[in-house]
């Protein structure tokens, strides 16, 4: 019964783990034989100035982009906690870019924000611009996280909400009664009590956004001259589809030790929450 | 902490007390309007002009992008992506709806099995099992599909529909086996033991009885699955090259775009078809696919 389950995922999954193990130490060119170079594709990782840059960007954009759909799905998560038809309408609006491919809405974002787009017309009307939201290279990594804070942001509203509701109205009415104003009941009380699910919610955010690819495509293709080139973008597109197989291997290995990383972190921290909760 | 999220619970859920929003406080505070409206706004913008827009000319769409001039309105460009011969976005739907049902039905016919076996073990060996599944939700797919075309090559499935399939099947097993797993601890044994006792094998034991148990995980699975494989851009992307001409609904965006990306009448029509059945399907299942969507992030 196991069989089929394990044998398509070991073939699928862990074979190619182990060949990019290997590859990642030649240096392949994807025709001819490999010869073993050792580390030194590791090595040049921390050299490679479109690596180092694409690092670079992939951090901004995961921790930017992470803070910010936190911080917007907390604030919309406060206004929207309670169970009304007008609060649920408000949640799915935020809520609907989540099931929508990232890739489509890059492309639409790209329509609105590009130089002939709506809001430069709009704005050529007032008399200002072109504002270069994709053609500046600082602006478009700017550009950049706020799409991706647009598209995800209402997945941590709905997360937070869930929590929300599990904070026991009698401590909010104690406190009311006590004689502690909103914003005091918020920050003493409701904040801390959901923090557990406000720390998962960060790592989340923070392992998606380290292998954000298709959005960087459909908006800005990784320009202006590269400058929103994220570390997937460039497995993809730039190593991969040149000749260095082993090179591109190493970006791609790199890339699943920090994500692994990462998603080590968000199961430790969610088994001390379930102890929490058992205790 | 816990999250009470799943499908069948929301359903079941008391009634939340009667107490409207604001009540006690009179009208919402002007911070709770302004929030409100620019949600709306910015939420509804970028959709407003997808549709508008998809009905105007070039002229119309650059000049007054917001503006819906009813006298120049035009179905032409709509009809032309309908019935474009080249990435066409409505015939990449049948590809894209078989490969989401293929993976559908793989992936439960593969998980299923395998994680009631899982979930009924108490062995050693099988625990560690359920840790090699889980070790795949790590791995992303941008540094997984580099490799994965060399294996593929090498099996002789390189640039196949079924390499692509097998691959997403493997994909969706650890979430789906881990989700599976979590919902069979929770179904009694004794009901193994009775189907036992009136001569069940164990394969006859999981699909007759135990699986239509599981249906709310079944449910979330089924939902996390579809919307992951029919938004799915790397893996058609990478793994069916050009030259195959099988298109899923989003290379088939993708080439288009990077063909006529300026003629915003080609945009604007090919993007609304590719986001109108998502739109629809999440429209008439938002409760489910919002629960199984986060329910899959949370434990998954």
């Amino acid at each position: 019964m196991l069989a089929p389950a394990v044998v398509v995922y070991t073939v699928m999954t862990v074979v190619p783990v182990i060949v990019a193990l290997y590859l990642s130490l030649t240096d392949w060119n994807g025709f001819s034989s490999a010869t073993f170079v050792g580390l030194e594709n590791y090595a040049r990782l921390f050299d490679d100035p479109d690596t180092t840059r694409a690092g670079l960007v992939t951090a901004i954009v995961a921790v930017f982009g992470a803070v910010g759909m936190l911080g917007l799905g907390l604030v919309y998560a406060l206004q929207l906690k309670e169970r009304s038809w007008s609060n649920s309408f408000f949640r799915t609006l935020a809520y609907y870019p989540h099931v929508i491919s990232a890739l489509i809405l890059g492309f639409l974002w790209s329509a609105i924000l590009g130089t002939n787009g709506a809001i430069n017309a709009t704005l050529r009307d007032l008399g200002i611009g072109p504002v270069g939201f994709l053609f500046d290279e600082n602006l478009a990594v700017i550009t950049l996280v706020g799409v991706i804070v647009w598209a995800g942001f209402g997945f941590n509203v709905v997360l937070f909400v869930a929590g929300l509701q599990t904070v026991p109205r009698e401590l909010v009415e104690a406190a009311q009664i006590d004689g502690a104003s909103r914003r005091q009941i918020n920050r003493r009380i409701v904040i801390p009590m959901i923090s557990p699910v406000v720390t998962v919610a960060m790592v989340l955010n923070l392992v998606g956004l380290i292998k954000v690819y298709d959005i960087v495509v459909s908006l800005t293709d990784g320009g202006p001259a590269g400058s929103t080139e994220t570390i997937a973008y460039l497995i993809l597109n730039r190593s991969f589809a040149g000749t260095d197989v082993g090179f591109a291997t190493a970006q791609a290995v790199g890339l699943m030790v920090v994500s692994a990383a990462l998603s080590v972190v968000v199961t430790a921290l969610r088994n001390r929450q379930d102890r929490a909760a058992a205790s | 902490m816990t999250l009470n999220l799943s499908p069948g619970a929301a359903r079941t859920a008391p009634p939340a007390p009667a107490k409207p929003p604001t009540a006690g406080r009179g009208r919402p505070s002007p911070i709770r309007i302004a929030l409100l409206t620019l949600l709306f706004a910015v939420m509804t913008v970028p959709v407003y002009l997808l549709l508008v827009n998809s009905f105007k000319s070039q002229q119309d769409i650059q000049s007054s992008p917001f503006a819906l001039p009813f006298a120049r309105v035009s179905l032409e460009y709509l009809e032309a992506a309908i019935h474009s011969p080249q990435y066409n976005v409505l015939r990449s739907y049948g590809f894209t709806l078989l490969l989401v049902v293929a993976v559908d039905v793989l992936c439960i016919l593969f998980a299923g099995p395998a994680a009631y076996v899982i979930a009924r073990s108490l062995k050693r060996r099988t625990q560690i099992l359920l840790l090699f599944f889980l070790a795949g939700t790590f791995i992303p797919s941008a540094a997984l599909i580099v490799p994965l075309i060399h294996v593929l090559r090498a099996i002789g499935l390189g640039n196949t529909v079924t390499g692509l399939i097998l691959h997403d099947v493997a994909m969706t097993l650890p979430v789906s086996i881990f989700l599976f797993v979590g919902f069979i601890r929770t179904v009694p044994r004794d009901i193994d033991h009775a189907a036992a006792i009136d001569g069940a094998g164990r394969l006859r034991t999981y699909w007759q009885v135990i699986f239509p148990l599981t249906r709310p995980a079944v449910i979330t699975v089924l939902i996390l699955n579809s919307i992951g494989i029919w938004n799915d851009f790397i893996s058609p992307q990478i793994l069916l090259s050009p030259g195959s001409g099988t298109y899923t609904v989003t290379t088939a965006i993708y080439a288009g775009i990077s063909q006529y990306s300026t003629d915003m009448t080609k945009v604007f029509p090919n993007l609304l078809l590719a986001v109108a059945p998502v739109i629809i399907f999440f429209v008439y299942m938002q409760r489910h696919i919002i629960s199984g969507l986060t329910v899959g992030a949370l434990k998954g």
